[in-house]
C-alpha cells in the first residue's frame, strides 16, 4: 500500500515518525506551512521556517525515503497579527520555489477583517503563481465558516478544482463537495475526523476529490492515520484501488496541478550518509 | 544525458597539440576531434607509444573526451595531398595508417575513428571495389574502436546514402558506423542537415559541425553559410545521439582561439532553452523579474551536471541550473537584486547567485555573500564560492581558509578559480600542516592537497 499524506506538519515530528510513516508504506507527504503552537513575532521568523520547509525538512525526510514538499502562506491565525502581516510581502520569493505545491494553509481562524485581507491577498498570488491553494477550515464556528470560505474563493477567480477545503465534517462536506472544491479530512485520535467516521463520508459521497490526511502536528496527533483509514476502508469493504485512488492518486491529482511534484524513488532507498549543510540527521550517516 | 560539444584539432594546425587542448577546454567544449597529423600525434613518430600515454592523460586532465580524424593532408605523401586514399592503386599505404589509427585512439580511450573514401581517378566499378575491399580490410583486422565512414563531396563516398549502401554491402558490420559532416549536407545532400542525422540515425558514430553554401565545399563559420544549425542540433537531440560533435573548420588555424570562442557562442545560442532566451529580456527589461525567475530555473532548464564525466556532482563546473542563473544575473543593471536572491534562495539559488559573481560585481554586495557560504558546511556551497569573484575581491587570509576548507571537505581544487597565481607560502604552510594532521592520524591525504605541497616547492 503506498500512501500521500496530504498535510502534515513534520518539522514537529521526529525521526521515529518518519520511520513508522515509511515502514507504514508512506511515500511522499505535503507539509502546509502553519503556526508553531506558540506565536510568532516578526516575519523575519516565517523566513526561518519557510527555509526549513524548502530545504532542511526535505532533506531529513529524504533521509528516510519520502518525498517532502509543502506549502507556503501566511496562517490565518497570525493573520491577526501586525507584527507577522509583513510576511506577505516576503511569500512571492517562496512561492516560486521547487517543491512547494500551493498557497497553504489560508482560511480564517476567527474571521476577522485582517483574516479577510490575508486570505484575498494570498488567493490572488494563487492565481499568479498559477498554484492550487489549501484552505485551512475553522475549529470553532465551522459550518458558518466555511460557507464565508467557498463565498471568497468564488470571488479570487481561482477555479474550484485547484482549491481544497481541509478539516472537514459531517456537516461541511456536502457544501464543499457541491463547490467543486476538493474535500479534505484530518484523521486525528480524539476530535476532528475519525477513520470509521470517515470510512461513513467516503461511503455516502464517494471517492473523487477526496483528501484524507493525518495533520499531525505539536499537538496529540497520529502520523498514521492516514494509514489506518486506508486499513478501515478495506476492512469495509472498499477495494485495494479505491485505496490507492483515496491515498495515493488523489493528492497526486491535486498538488500534481502545481507542476512541481517530485515522486520517483529516492535512491536506494537505504539511508544515505549525505549531509545537509554538514548535518546528517542519521548521526554517523548509517555507515 | 546528449551528446557533447567539441572542437576539431585541424582548426589548431598552429598550435602545440597540448596547448591547442588547454584553449579547446577553456572555451567550455568537453571534448575534441583529434587529427592525427606529422605535428599532432604523429603515428609514424619514433615514441608514438610514449606520446600517446601523454595526450590520453593530457584529455584525462582536461576532461576531454576524444574521437580521431584521420584527414590530414600531407602525412602520408609530402608531395600529393590525402594521397594515397583506399581507391588509390595501392592502398597499402592507407590501410595501415587506418590501423595505427585505430590502435592509438583505442589507447586514448576514443569513441571511433573517422575516415573517408578517397577522390578516385579510375572509373566508378573500380573505385567500389577498391574501397569496398579497403574497408573489408580495416574490419577484418579487428579494431578496438569502431570506424566512422564520413561522406566527403568529391569523393568516392559524398552522399550519406552511399556510404548507407557500402555498409549494406559489407554485411552491416556492428564495428562500421557513420561520421556525418553537417555542412558537407548542406554542400551536397539533397536533403537538410536533420534530415541527413535522422536518416543516419543509431548509425552514428561522430559529428562534424561547421556552415556551407550549396554547391561549396569549404567549412564557413557558423552563420556564414546556410545550415540551420538549431534545428541540426535539435535532430542530433531527437535521434538520441550521445556521441561527440565537434566543430571542424580546418582552414581557420591562423585565428583559431577566437574561431573556437565565436563557434561556442554560436552554439550556446543554437541550444539555448527559449524559456532561458525570455527569462533573459525580462530580467533586462525589469529587475525585478529576477525574484519570481530565479527560484523556477531548475524546472525549466534541468539540474544536471554540466561536465558529468569529469564532474558528476557539479562541484567545479557547476550545473544546468548554476550556469542559467549567472546568465540571468548578467542580465541585472546591478548588484542590488543579490543580497535578497541569496538570503531567500534554496541551495540551488544560492549556489546560483555564488555562481553569478564575476570580478567586477560590487565587492560590498558580494563579499558578504561568498562569506555566508564559506562559513557553512554545504560542499555545493562552498564550492562555488571559491570562483573568480573570490579570487579577485576576498582578503589574502579568508581566500586561503576557503582553500583550506575545501581540502577539508573533499572538494576538488579544480572548484578554486587562479588557484596556481594565488597560492602563496602561507598557504603551502597551512596545507602541510593539514596533511601532516592527516597522516598524523593516518588518514589520507588528498591528491590535490600533494599537488599543491608539489607546486610549491617546484
Amino acid at each position: 500500500m503506498r500512501i500521500f499524506d496530504p498535510h502534515i506538519h513534520m518539522t514537529s515530528r521526529t525521526t521515529d515518525d518518519y520511520e513508522a510513516m515509511y515502514a507504514a508504506g508512506v511515500r511522499a507527504l505535503v507539509e502546509p506551512a502553519f503556526w508553531l503552537g506558540q506565536p510568532r513575532t516578526s516575519a523575519a521568523s516565517f523566513a526561518d521556517y519557510f527555509d526549513a520547509l524548502i530545504g532542511w525538512e526535505r532533506f531529513r525526510a529524504a533521509q528516510f525515503g519520502i518525498r517532502h514538499h509543502c506549502t507556503i502562506a501566511l496562517n490565518p491565525k497570525e493573520a491577526n497579527d501586525p507584527r507577522c502581516t509583513p510576511v506577505l510581502d516576503l511569500l512571492p520569493r517562496y512561492l516560486g520555489k521547487d517543491g512547494v505545491v500551493a498557497v497553504g494553509e489560508v482560511g480564517y481562524d476567527s474571521m476577522t477583517p485582517e483574516e479577510d485581507a490575508a486570505f484575498a491577498r494570498q488567493l490572488e498570488l494563487a492565481v499568479e503563481f498559477e498554484l492550487p491553494a489549501l484552505v485551512h477550515t475553522p475549529h470553532r464556528d465551522k459550518a458558518s465558516g466555511t460557507s464565508r470560505t467557498l463565498a471568497v474563493v468564488r470571488e479570487s477567480g481561482l477555479p474550484p478544482e485547484r482549491v481544497v477545503v481541509d478539516h472537514l465534517n459531517e456537516v461541511t462536506v456536502r457544501e464543499v463537495k457541491d463547490s467543486g472544491c476538493w474535500m479534505g479530512f484530518s484523521i486525528y485520535p480524539d476530535t476532528k475526523m475519525d477513520e470509521d467516521r470517515m470510512v461513513a463520508i467516503l461511503q455516502e459521497y464517494g471517492t473523487d476529490r477526496m483528501l484524507v490526511n493525518s495533520a499531525a502536528d505539536w499537538g496529540r496527533s497520529d502520523p498514521l492515520k492516514t494509514v489506518k483509514t486506508a486499513r478501515a476502508m478495506l476492512a469495509s469493504g472498499f477495494t485495494e484501488s479505491d485505496v490507492d485512488k483515496v491515498l495515493w492518486q488523489n493528492p497526486v491529482e491535486f498538488y500534481g496541478q502545481s507542476g512541481r511534484l517530485v515522486l520517483d524513488d529516492l535512491p536506494g532507498f537505504s539511508p544515505s550518509p549525505e549531509t545537509f549543510s554538514g548535518n546528517s540527521v542519521l548521526r554517523g550517516g548509517g555507515q | 544525458m546528449t551528446f557533447e560539444l567539441g572542437y576539431g584539432t585541424n582548426g589548431f594546425a598552429n598550435h602545440r597539440l597540448h596547448d591547442a587542448l588547454a584553449v579547446i577546454a577553456d572555451l567550455g567544449y568537453t571534448g575534441v576531434a583529434l587529427t592525427l597529423d606529422h605535428h599532432h600525434l604523429d603515428p609514424y613518430g619514433p615514441n608514438v607509444a610514449a606520446e600517446t600515454e601523454r595526450v590520453a592523460a593530457r584529455l584525462d586532465a582536461l576532461g576531454l573526451r576524444v574521437v580521431v580524424e584521420t584527414g590530414a593532408r600531407y602525412l602520408l605523401d609530402p608531395t600529393r595531398k590525402h594521397h594515397p586514399t583506399l581507391v588509390s592503386d595501392d592502398q597499402d599505404t592507407r590501410v595501415d595508417f587506418l590501423l595505427r589509427a585505430a590502435d592509438i585512439a583505442a589507447d586514448l580511450g576514443a569513441d571511433c575513428v573517422s575516415f573517408w573514401s578517397g577522390v578516385s581517378d579510375v572509373d566508378e566499378a573500380t573505385a567500389w571495389k577498391r574501397l569496398r575491399d579497403g574497408v573489408a580490410r580495416l574490419l577484418d583486422a579487428c579494431p578496438r574502436v569502431p570506424f566512422g565512414l564520413e561522406p566527403e563531396p568529391g569523393m568516392a563516398v559524398q552522399h550519406l546514402t552511399e556510404a548507407l549502401t557500402l555498409r549494406t554491402e559489407l554485411g552491416e558490420p556492428e564495428m562500421l558506423g557513420i561520421t556525418l559532416d553537417v555542412g558537407h549536407c548542406v554542400a551536397v545532400e539533397p536533403d537538410d542537415a536533420a534530415t541527413c542525422v535522422r536518416q543516419a540515425g543509431e548509425l552514428l558514430v561522430n559529428v562534424q559541425l561547421d556552415d556551407m553554401v550549396h554547391g561549396v565545399h569549404e567549412h564557413l563559420e557558423f552563420g556564414a553559410g546556410t545550415l540551420d544549425l538549431a534545428a541540426t542540433l535539435a535532430a542530433l537531440t531527437e535521434v538520441g545521439y550521445t556521441g561527440l560533435a565537434a566543430v571542424e573548420l580546418p582552414r581557420h588555424s591562423h585565428a583559431a582561439p577566437d574561431v573556437a570562442r565565436r563557434s561556442m557562442a554560436a552554439l550556446r545560442a543554437a541550444m539555448d532553452p527559449p524559456w532561458l532566451v525570455e527569462a533573459e529580456a525580462r530580467v533586462r527589461a525589469d529587475a525585478a523579474a529576477i525574484r519570481s525567475l530565479f527560484p523556477a530555473v531548475g524546472r525549466h532548464v534541468g539540474r544536471d551536471a554540466v561536465r558529468p564525466r569529469v564532474d558528476a556532482r557539479g562541484w567545479v563546473h557547476g550545473t544546468a541550473d548554476d550556469l542559467a542563473r549567472a546568465r540571468l544575473i548578467a542580465a541585472l543593471p546591478d548588484a542590488s537584486e543579490l543580497p535578497d536572491l541569496y538570503r531567500y534562495g534554496d541551495d540551488a539559488e544560492k549556489r546560483g547567485v555564488l555562481r553569478g559573481l564575476r570580478p567586477s560585481t560590487d565587492p560590498s554586495v558580494g563579499v558578504p555573500i561568498v562569506q555566508d557560504a564559506l562559513r557553512t558546511n554545504d560542499p555545493r556551497l562552498v564550492a562555488a564560492a571559491m570562483g573568480p569573484f573570490a579570487a579577485a575581491h576576498l582578503d589574502r587570509h579568508a581566500w586561503r581558509h576557503g582553500v583550506l576548507k575545501c581540502l577539508f571537505m573533499g572538494i576538488p581544487l579544480g572548484a578554486v578559480s587562479r588557484l596556481d597565481d594565488l597560492a602563496d607560502a602561507e598557504l603551502a604552510r597551512m596545507v602541510a600542516d593539514f596533511a601532516a594532521e592527516r597522516q598524523a592520524a593516518g588518514r589520507a591525504v588528498p591528491v590535490d592537497a600533494t599537488d599543491l605541497l608539489r607546486k610549491a616547492r617546484a
